[in-house]
């Protein structure tokens, strides 16, 4: 029997994650870890909601639940960092962030500090030792759920600690089976994707309430023409083909953001060679092994649960290079390498 | 730790017990169906000047005058509104821009929230929930305009000297217009959560507005009515067609002021058996409790008349009552946690803190409301789940059930 400091959240996984670690006999504690409370413009903030859920569980289960404050940290690691880096005309990954500086940061630290043998979340993933006896990280059983693309900046020391109860279920329908067949009571309750703190509205209603509205020019990058107005630059992504408001016409997609210019570019030519890119140059690399990745060929992740795409890795230079052009990612999201099954870190896509 | 409390509590035996007739209570029957015509056939407007429609508008004319002989008043000083929050909203309104306004501080929060709109001071209760009359009258300044203390609180069930108070508010009264000032002085009494057991007559009470509540009263939610004295002149706060005297603009809530009317009716014939009938309920349900934790804490005053009838509000200082409560809806039992705003919000109550206790029987209370459907049955079979519920947390946090006192290992 280990002493197991576990995430619950209110959600389904994390329920079933826990409950499956009561089974298995472990002394479980639960904690929810309240990141942050602030509501937005037609968005309440669920934490209140989500805590009564997470206490629900853990009184079926009958173990405690401690709810720690994080917000400070998440404010200062996640919130932050994403409102820079969308200020600087990158789309950041928060839930990476997440991860690294909360989940495995902050309450990774905690829970050790508090005589934890282990730490677990309900994330869609799985630890297990190699052949030299490190911890390395595995993609989940469910291909559709895997969660190792935000998972990419823990590091070995804390893996090895770390529990990932669900990771070896076949698929999200049968996690809902068995948290209803445990009486969870939680079995309907919709995932919660996106940026958990911007909820249905979306990042931009978020960026405008916290970053300065500065109106500029949507130019077409062929010609040069001013096609119509924005909010600001930093609303835009690349690729990203809604919200352009031009005012009807042909389907025109964000090739490039320049938030000094205030410019937004765009094409009709979703074929057009800008949105394609044959290497990638990342930056604030992180691995799970503590070493970069040697040189060699792997498969890169540039979504959650996109395509793995085969590459070559330059360590030297620090380049993804594809065999094939793929379609251009925004500055700012993560690019994961993967040699199999196992997740070896990665980078921070660079402009 | 489950025995001893009769054959009806056995376990295996399921059933749902409602203990939260506090927060709401399910339509009578007899309500439903004085409602029932005004949502289909006779849903005209009772401003319309058709026959149809003055049938109508006399139909509401009539549910007046059967409120107003429920609280001893006359019709002509009854607003119909969108319940007792906005009672309450209305009454503070008539105390005008610049008012001094004097509450308790186990006040409901619209009531409180209201009067922080005001330059207003906040009377402290006692330990068991009371406020002392002569507290209320030293708080009454020469620019006192409104006096606003509940017939009963809501929480821990203590029942106010309205009446003292309503003497030194006529006194202050007195005063005044001996000293030739002209400015009037109100008490204004909210009796949402006694109309059911306790009388609400205006003329016994002695205040000059009175606050009623249909969904407490197993009528409709959202309707609930102001009682103002001829002395008080209401200032509306909904503007527009001028209904309810131009107090209250917006069409007639129909239904649910028949239907209020009737839930008014039926709550005074029934008041006198069903108030002891609770009280003697609820005894038994606090005396398994304390019998089998002699370590709880029952809140409100002892005496019996001084405390709802049908309310018990327990702590067990060391558990957290949030959790006991999610333990005894898995058993089929609805209790609440101090009050369902405080528990919503995740903030330990107002009430519990005003009255000066401690964190730990604050976070450890639950409110158990007896209504008209609890039996004998239902009373066994809550405490004996409670007693399971709380012995389990016990045991979880390795406190000792017999005593209450913080064991060994956990």
């Amino acid at each position: 029997m280990a002493k197991v400091y576990a995430g619950l959240s209110g959600g389904v996984d994390s329920a079933l994650a826990c409950a499956l670690l009561c089974e298995a006999g472990h002394d479980v504690h639960a904690v929810y870890m309240r990141n942050w409370s602030r509501d937005l413009p037609g968005f309440k903030c669920a934490w209140a909601d989500d805590l009564a859920d997470a206490e629900r569980v853990a009184v079926s289960l009958g173990i405690d639940l401690e709810v720690w404050d994080c917000e400070a940290e998440y404010k200062a690691t996640v919130v932050d960092y994403l409102v820079d880096a969308y200020a600087h005309g990158l789309t950041p990954n928060p839930d990476v962030m997440c991860n690294q500086t909360i989940k495995f940061g902050t309450f990774a630290d905690m829970a050790f500090a508090a005589g934890a043998d282990y730490v677990a979340t309900g994330h869609y993933g799985r630890v297990q030792a190699g052949p030299d006896g490190h911890a390395r990280l595995l993609r989940a059983a469910d291909e559709h759920k895997d969660q190792t693309y935000f998972l990419w900046r823990v590091g070995e020391d804390v893996l090895a600690k770390t529990l990932f109860p669900i990771g070896d279920i076949a698929n999200k329908t049968e996690v809902r089976r068995m948290v209803a067949e445990r009486g969870l009571g939680l079995e309907r309750k919709p995932d919660s994707d996106g940026i958990c703190f911007v909820g249905p509205v979306g990042i931009r209603t978020f960026l405008l309430d916290t970053l300065e509205r500065r109106a500029g020019d949507v130019v077409e990058l062929e010609t040069g023409r001013v096609l119509g107005h924005h909010d600001g630059a930093f609303l835009f992504t690349v690729g990203q083909r809604r919200g352009l408001d031009l005012g009807g016409g042909p389907a025109r997609y964000v090739v490039r953001t320049d938030v000094e210019k205030n410019v937004v570019y765009v094409t009709t030519d979703r074929m057009s060679p800008a949105l394609f890119a044959r290497a990638l140059t990342l930056g604030d690399c992180r691995w799970v092994g503590g070493e970069p990745a040697p040189a060699g060929e792997y498969a890169v992740r540039m979504r959650h649960t996109g395509e793995l795409v085969a590459c070559a890795w330059d360590p030297e230079a620090r380049e993804v290079r594809f065999f094939e052009p793929q379609r251009r990612v925004a500055p700012g999201q993560s690019a994961v390498l993967y040699d199999g099954l196992c997740c070896l870190g990665g980078g921070i896509i660079q402009p | 730790m489950t025995d001893g409390f009769g054959a009806g509590a056995s376990r295996g035996e399921k059933r749902l017990v409602y203990l939260d007739y506090a927060a709401a209570t399910p339509m009578d029957p007899e309500v439903v169906d004085a409602m029932a015509p005004y949502l289909t056939e006779r849903f005209f407007n009772p401003s319309a000047p058709y026959a149809a429609a003055r049938g109508v508008h006399a139909d509401v004319e009539a549910a007046r005058a059967d409120a107003a002989h429920a609280i001893g008043a006359r019709p002509g000083n009854i607003v119909f509104t969108a319940g007792a929050t906005e009672a309450n909203n209305l009454a503070f309104a008539a105390a005008g821009a610049g008012a001094h306004v004097v509450v308790d501080a186990v006040e409901h929060e619209s009531v409180l929230a209201c009067a922080g709109a005001f330059d207003h001071t906040v009377v402290s209760a006692g330990p068991d929930g009371r406020v002392a009359a002569a507290d209320v009258a030293a708080a009454i300044t020469p620019r006192t305009r409104l006096v606003s203390v509940e017939l009963a609180n809501g929480e821990v069930g203590a029942v106010q000297p309205v009446r003292e108070i309503a003497r030194a508010v006529s006194a202050e009264r007195a005063r005044r217009l001996a000293a030739g000032e002209a400015a009037p002085v109100w008490l204004h009494t909210d009796a949402s959560q006694a109309a059911g057991t306790l009388s609400v007559n205006v003329g016994t009470l002695g205040c000059d507005l009175l606050t009623l509540s249909a969904a407490k009263i197993y009528g409709p939610k959202q309707v609930g009515l102001l009682w103002a004295s001829d002395d008080v002149a209401l200032r509306p706060l909904v503007l527009g067609g001028g209904q309810e005297g131009g107090v209250r603009s917006g069409t007639e809530n129909v239904a649910g002021i028949v239907g209020f009317a009737k839930a008014l009716e039926l709550a005074g014939a029934r008041r006198q058996v069903e108030s002891r009938r609770l009280a003697g309920l609820r005894d038994r349900l606090q005396r398994m409790l304390t019998e089998e934790f002699p370590w709880a804490v029952v809140s409100g005053p002892r005496a019996s008349k001084l405390r709802l009838p049908g309310l018990l509000h327990v702590s067990f200082p060391g558990l957290e009552a949030r959790r006991l409560v999610i333990a005894l809806e898995r058993e089929g039992v609805c209790a609440g946690t101090g009050s369902a705003c405080a528990a919503s919000k995740m903030r330990s109550s107002h009430v519990l803190a005003a009255m000066g206790a401690p964190a730990e029987v604050a976070m450890g209370s639950l409110r158990l409301t007896l209504g008209r459907a609890t039996g004998e049955d239902d009373i066994d079979y809550a405490a004996a789940a409670i007693a399971r519920a709380v012995a389990s947390e016990c045991a979880r946090l390795g406190i000792d059930a017999a005593s209450g006192e913080k064991g060994g290992e956990a």
